[in-house]
């Protein structure tokens, strides 16, 4: 994917490309890309110009290898070149020093006794978008592009430009973040837990 | 990481290396871990209560999200744009 090949596609053959491989993808392009700037003018504009890059450097797109991650790799970099600094949301604390803090040891998750499955999955799916929305881009980022989209890790490395072994450990992390929001909506939706059978 | 049985045939309540052990279950629901990672996850399940847990908690959260986090519905204008704009620069 970072090799650029050069090659000349036909007019006809960049057309099958787009629409074959390319547009099929508009639906998990544009929930990303709403999950990233928390609204439709701002994803609608990301998704577009995505898009019209990816047309535009279609000669370094290898036909038949994974349109997918090629195409979330450059709507992740646009939206950190120019959507992230104008985007709405309230700006979001330093990843660096989210990631230094949680990379303790003493905040990983202790509590499967007070987070079940079974709250989980009574939860309501605005509870659930709430409390992924709530992480930092980072975290937010590989929790969609792992549970929501299905990428391997070798893809969310290529895609974040990060070795894999940190989208493992930032994904444990994002995890562990998500549980303790999870238990928050829990206790405060009096959905506990212990009790309950 | 402890692999050694219990030998009460029991899950113990107490899992030895929780971090390295949750770490692993969450690469293995992944699909990262490959034929590999079921030998071991069933060692897990049937042998340590946190891991049982963590493993159950994590296979729903992963469920709520797959199911409850993708609907957001795409304006139906957005391709039709697209493909506008595309002409444009052909």
């Amino acid at each position: 994917m970072s090799e650029v090949q050069r090659r000349k596609y036909s007019q006809e053959e960049k057309n099958a490309i787009f629409d074959g491989e390319f547009m099929p993808h508009i639906d998990s392009m544009y929930n990303f890309a709403y999950r990233l700037t928390f609204d439709e003018d701002d994803a609608k504009d990301l998704v577009q110009d995505t898009y019209l890059k990816a047309y535009r450097f279609i000669n370094s797109f290898e036909k038949g290898t994974n349109a997918k991650a090629w195409l979330f790799r450059i709507l992740k970099n646009s939206f950190i070149n120019e959507y992230r600094k104008k985007s709405k949301q309230p700006a979001k604390v330093d990843y660096q020093e989210v990631e230094t803090y949680y990379n303790s040891d003493d905040v990983d998750f202790q509590g499967t006794t007070d987070l079940r499955a079974e709250s989980v999955k009574d939860m309501l799916g605005d509870e659930i978008s709430n409390a992924l929305n709530s992480l930092a881009v980072d975290f937010r980022t590989v929790i969609i592009l792992c549970d929501l989209e299905g990428f391997t890790y070798e893809e969310m490395a290529k895609i974040l430009d990060i070795p894999i072994g940190t989208v493992r450990s930032r994904l444990h992390r994002a995890r562990n973040l998500l549980k303790d929001k999870l238990k928050g909506y829990a206790q405060h939706m009096g959905y506990n837990t212990d009790e309950e059978e | 990481m402890d692999m050694k049985e219990d030998s009460s045939g029991q899950r113990k309540m107490q899992c030895s290396d929780v971090s390295r052990c949750f770490q692993l279950l969450e690469s293995i629901l992944d699909g990262e871990m490959g034929d590999g990672g079921k030998d071991i996850l069933q060692e897990k399940l049937d042998k340590c209560q946190p891991c049982f847990e963590h493993f159950h908690l994590e296979q729903a959260i992963r469920e709520v999200l797959k199911t409850k986090c993708t609907k957001q519905s795409v304006p139906v204008e957005l391709a039709q744009s697209i493909r506008e704009k595309i002409q444009d620069i052909k």
